[in-house]
């Protein structure tokens, strides 16, 4: 695996509008084909209907008749594209170009594992597309008709939409982030205007009325893409990038209601352990999640196991035992373990037997633990991981002084 | 885990045996399932105590021993040695602290006991899931590499090169020398005798025991005293990274010269026919001292103490080379006019003021100066301005010298963070003693030298640089061995994923990366133990080797109990 990805940003966020007529999947799926006939990429990894069946899943594809069968934006998030890419160059790097199409936070994943080398992205395209967020799978596999009607519904009430999933409703990170700074000022945000979006190339849906894509490169291997692509399209992104603002400002204000209601919800062990009363301890959350991957879950292996003995003991302090044991821990541990890399995708969310909403507790545990280190997972390829790093001046927040010892840094200090 | 645990408690003359009931705590630690035996002992680390152990190990075919008594900084080693005479291997031991952290401590007997008891429990408990661990000896190598070619970098070499010892001599430009070998007349003899850099040169050349790189750079160094990995890479048109091992590192990297900046008071890269040290030295190299119309010049103004305001600090031989080229120029020609201008003089050698006084007679003037000096251009001539004692006064010249400070040479701060040595305030880098040691580094088997350690002149740096080799010679010794540390980190292959977390975390540089398997590796060597991987792991596949989880879990376990 390569362990660096340099590529440098381009400045400014021009691009070209591509008309749809045939709606916008039809557009992105001709561009797609396009640069498969060209030449320009091999393969291409995109969600796919399976036939005859309601069901989703990911393609890789090189042939081109397939690609009709191709849906850059499905209304249900399946298996995360990101999880999904990482197993395709888990064993080295592909040789071959692919442009891989997803929605923004399974691109996250995708950066967030190649810092820890779980993914090769030499010869991958990462191609994003704005996102108004995804149904709730439960809701999909019950009545598949209604919500595929209801998520196409999501696609005129950006932003405002309540019937896409609770992470999705809140998420900022639907577009392209700002060149400047983040439409809020305020400091205890997430940053936003990340020096370098994930993707190479974003397709750009908002304020196009879906009569338009716009098509705005991000790095220069997608400005590459762009122009050996050779379309005929024009130069206008003023639409799209003032109401992805707009829309933004818009969630990351609820995003931070949302978090102030689950830290309360989860305050102290008897909260925290009610929010996760009905946990069968399944681990699906830990399967679905794209950002966890170790070979073997810590949780699940012979470390925790303990002798009857133990067991017996621990009965006897606490009267009873509840089986299989430590429920908390494994998700407080799976929170230390990935809290710092979670994109808030809602994998884990969907994919909960006991519609715990672990994916809302865990994005707020994200964003809090993120803030304190100034980082933001998936945004930024050189960025490294908090943990990789040493600072001599940091986190000193935490820290409580002893008695009339000074008090830690100024929080104003750290999110410079 | 036989169960065959044996535990002997210390009386420790009246230290433990007045402060905790011994004969309670061996009653209630009989009763454990894995104790075999728990007896007490009036001083175990005597000669006795120790006799007394070494036959209880055998008598009873201990599995694992227990001794509880004072503190592991004190006996540890002690009853480890006695394990290994026994036939025990040492690691299946544990010594319990109930002197330190409970005798001395717990004024009240009872509570002083009960913790005892509790501790000796816990230690019980860990014990049993203690593996034998193994003790590695590696030879050291007795072998040198040193940085920095120029004079201080030969001195050493060549103090140090013999037939059971090889010197790697890197150097960053193509050629040996460094900055004393661009001097031409070096003093105190002007003659022309072959420059004692040249001669050193050759001799480094013509020894087969001192292998050269120049045009290279060391880019990495890893281990310890007697064990240090290295990687010189060589630049130009093929470049190559060439690894060693080495017992020990000289840093002997010299220094640069203060550049006083484009727009400066001293017309430097403005004025024609103003010169720094340097350029003059190779001019006098050639045998051209010539303004740049290619004349001879009538009058020469040698200003010193370039940058030392600025720098506070004296670089302590340019008013010597100052006097040399005044000396020197005065000897093309008799006429000459020579004036020094300085704020301080720095004349500490035996031989340095008759060298002066030999100046003034020859009528070289000396002024002292304020800090405002400022050269600037008057016709085809140079006029310098200064202020002394008050008064606005000035010299014109035709050729000015410039004496700058001496500054760290470019690569110091890289070279101190790869081999994670300090510098001092000054940016040279920092002896662990001023008065006493100034060649040592906090890190065993680096030494620095030279210049590279702040201003001096050519002997001082050649008593270092044999000061450094003395240090080496008798530690490192060929043939000697090193024991590495055995509670190292190891890597359980089925768990790692390849992330590589713990080799960014790694502060020794002790982890590499597998690509074939995709897994990281730790190279037992190297790693101290410290436990910083095993505690960056999310999959937990790094474990310390002595501390375990279960050990860790059961001891605390028992100890909360």
């Amino acid at each position: 695996m390569t362990s660096t990805q340099k590529d440098d940003k381009t400045e400014s966020k021009t691009g070209k509008t591509l008309p749809a007529e045939d709606g916008i999947t039809s557009a992105i799926i001709n561009l797609l084909k396009k640069s498969l006939a060209e030449k320009q990429v091999e393969a291409i990894m995109i969600p796919s209907k399976v036939p005859d069946t309601e069901a989703y899943t990911w393609l890789l594809l090189q042939d081109e008749s397939l690609l009709a069968l191709g849906n850059p934006l499905p209304p249900v998030m399946t298996v995360q594209g990101g999880k999904a890419l990482s197993n395709v160059t888990k064993h080295g790097d592909l040789q071959e170009k692919v442009a891989a199409v997803m929605r923004p936070c399974e691109v996250q994943a995708a950066v967030e594992l190649l810092k820890l080398k779980q993914i090769d992205l030499d010869h991958i395209y990462l191609i994003s597309v704005d996102c108004p967020g995804a149904m709730p799978l439960r809701d999909y596999v019950n009545d598949p008709e209604k919500t595929a009607k209801a998520f196409e519904e999501a696609f005129s009430t950006w932003g405002e939409n309540e019937s896409v999933r609770p992470v999705c409703q809140i998420c900022h990170q639907f577009s392209l982030p700002a060149p400047q700074q983040s439409a809020s000022s305020d400091n205890s945000l997430p940053k936003t205007e990340a020096n370098f979006p994930a993707a190479d190339l974003h397709i750009g849906l908002i304020g196009g009325d879906g009569k338009n894509v716009f098509l705005i490169p991000a790095t220069t291997k997608g400005q590459d893409l762009l122009d050996n692509l050779d379309l005929s399209a024009e130069d206008s992104m003023a639409n799209w990038e003032s109401k992805v603002e707009e829309i933004r400002e818009r969630k990351l204000n609820k995003r931070k209601a949302a978090d102030a209601e689950w830290q309360a919800k989860t305050e102290g062990v008897d909260n925290l352990t009610a929010v996760f009363d009905d946990c069968i301890n399944c681990h699906n959350c830990q399967s679905a999640c794209p950002v966890c991957y170790c070979q073997q879950c810590y949780f699940d292996s012979q470390l925790l196991r303990l002798s009857p003995e133990s067991y017996l003991e621990r009965a006897e302090k606490r009267g009873a035992l509840r089986f299989p044991l430590d429920t908390l821990l494994f998700h407080v541990g799976r929170m230390s373990h990935m809290a710092l890399s979670c994109v808030s995708c809602g994998a884990c969310e969907d994919a909960c037997p006991m519609s715990i909403p672990v994916g809302q507790v865990f994005t707020m545990m994200g964003n809090k633990t993120q803030e304190y280190f100034a980082y933001s997972p998936g945004t930024d390829r050189n960025e490294p991981l908090p943990l990789q790093i040493f600072e001599e001046d940091e986190f000193g927040e935490v820290e409580t002084p002893r008695e009339g010892a000074e008090a830690p840094k100024e929080e104003a200090e750290k999110n410079v | 885990m036989n169960g065959h645990i044996g535990v002997y408690v210390c009386e420790c003359g009246p230290n433990i045996k007045d402060r905790i009931d011994i004969d309670k705590v061996l009653e209630d630690i009989s009763s454990l399932e894995n104790v075999k035996v728990a007896k007490r002992f009036p001083l175990l680390c005597s000669n006795d105590g120790k006799k007394f152990l070494e036959e209880e190990i055998a008598k009873e075919e201990l599995s694992h021993l227990v001794v509880a008594a004072c503190s592991p900084r004190e006996h540890e080693q002690t009853f480890m040695t006695v394990c290994v005479k026994a036939g025990l291997n040492p690691y299946l031991f544990q010594l319990i602290n109930i002197r330190e952290q409970c005798a001395w401590m717990i004024p009240d007997k009872e509570q002083a006991t009960a913790k005892a008891i509790q501790y000796i429990r816990a230690g019980i408990q860990r014990v049993a899931f203690h593996r034998p661990l193994e003790q590695k000896e590696i030879d050291s190598i007795p072998d040198v590499c040193v940085i920095g070619g120029g004079i201080s970098g030969l001195e050493t070499s060549l103090s140090l090169a013999g037939r059971d010892r090889r010197v790697y001599l890197v150097e960053k430009e193509d050629s040996l020398g460094g900055m004393a070998g661009k001097l031409s007349k070096l003093l105190p003899y002007q003659g022309s005798e072959l420059s004692p850099v040249e001669a050193k040169i050759k001799q480094a050349q013509d020894n087969a025991n001192i292998e050269i790189f120049t045009s290279s750079t060391v880019s990495d160094v890893r281990g310890f005293l007697g064990n240090f990995d290295i990687t010189i890479s060589t630049h130009g048109e093929s470049s190559e990274a060439r690894k060693i091992q080495a017992g020990a590192v000289v840093v002997a990297t010299g220094f640069g010269l203060y550049d006083p900046g484009d727009d400066s008071q001293y017309g430097l890269g403005q004025i024609d026919n103003v010169f720094t040290a340097l350029e003059f030295e190779e001019m006098l190299g050639k045998d051209k001292l010539l303004l740049k119309n290619g004349k001879p010049p009538k009058s020469v103004a040698l200003i010193h103490c370039i940058g030392r305001k600025e720098l506070g600090y004296c670089s302590k031989v340019c008013c010597l080379y100052s006097i040399k080229f005044a000396h020197l120029l005065k000897n093309t020609s008799a006429d000459i006019d020579v004036t020094e201008l300085y704020t301080d003089l720095c004349l500490p050698h035996k031989s340095d003021q008759a060298y002066f006084d030999e100046a003034k007679e020859k009528g070289i003037r000396f002024i002292r100066t304020g800090d405002d000096v400022l050269v600037k251009e008057k016709g085809k001539q140079i006029e310098v301005e200064y202020d002394r004692n008050g008064q606005k006064d000035s010299v014109t010249v035709d050729m000015v010298v410039l004496a700058p400070a001496m500054v760290p040479s470019k690569d110091t701060a890289t070279l101190a963070e790869m081999l994670n040595i300090p510098l001092d305030k000054t940016g040279f880098f920092k002896e662990i003693h001023e008065i006493l040691d100034s060649i040592s580094t906090p890190i065993e088997g680096v030494y620095i030298a030279g210049c590279a350690v702040g201003p001096r002149d050519i002997p001082e740096s050649i008593v270092q640089s044999q000061a450094a080799s003395g240090k080496i010679l008798s530690s490192l010794i060929p043939g000697k061995k090193i024991r590495p540390e055995v509670k190292v980190s190891e890597i359980r292959e089925d768990f790692c994923t390849g992330c590589q977390t713990c080799l960014s975390i790694c502060f020794y540089g002790a982890i590499s990366y597998d690509p074939i398997k995709d897994i990281s590796v730790v190279n037992e060597v190297i790693c101290r133990g410290c436990g910083s991987c095993v505690g960056s792991c999310p999959s937990g596949a790094i474990r310390s080797k002595h501390f375990t989880y279960p050990q860790l879990y059961r001891e605390v376990l028992e100890a909360l109990r």
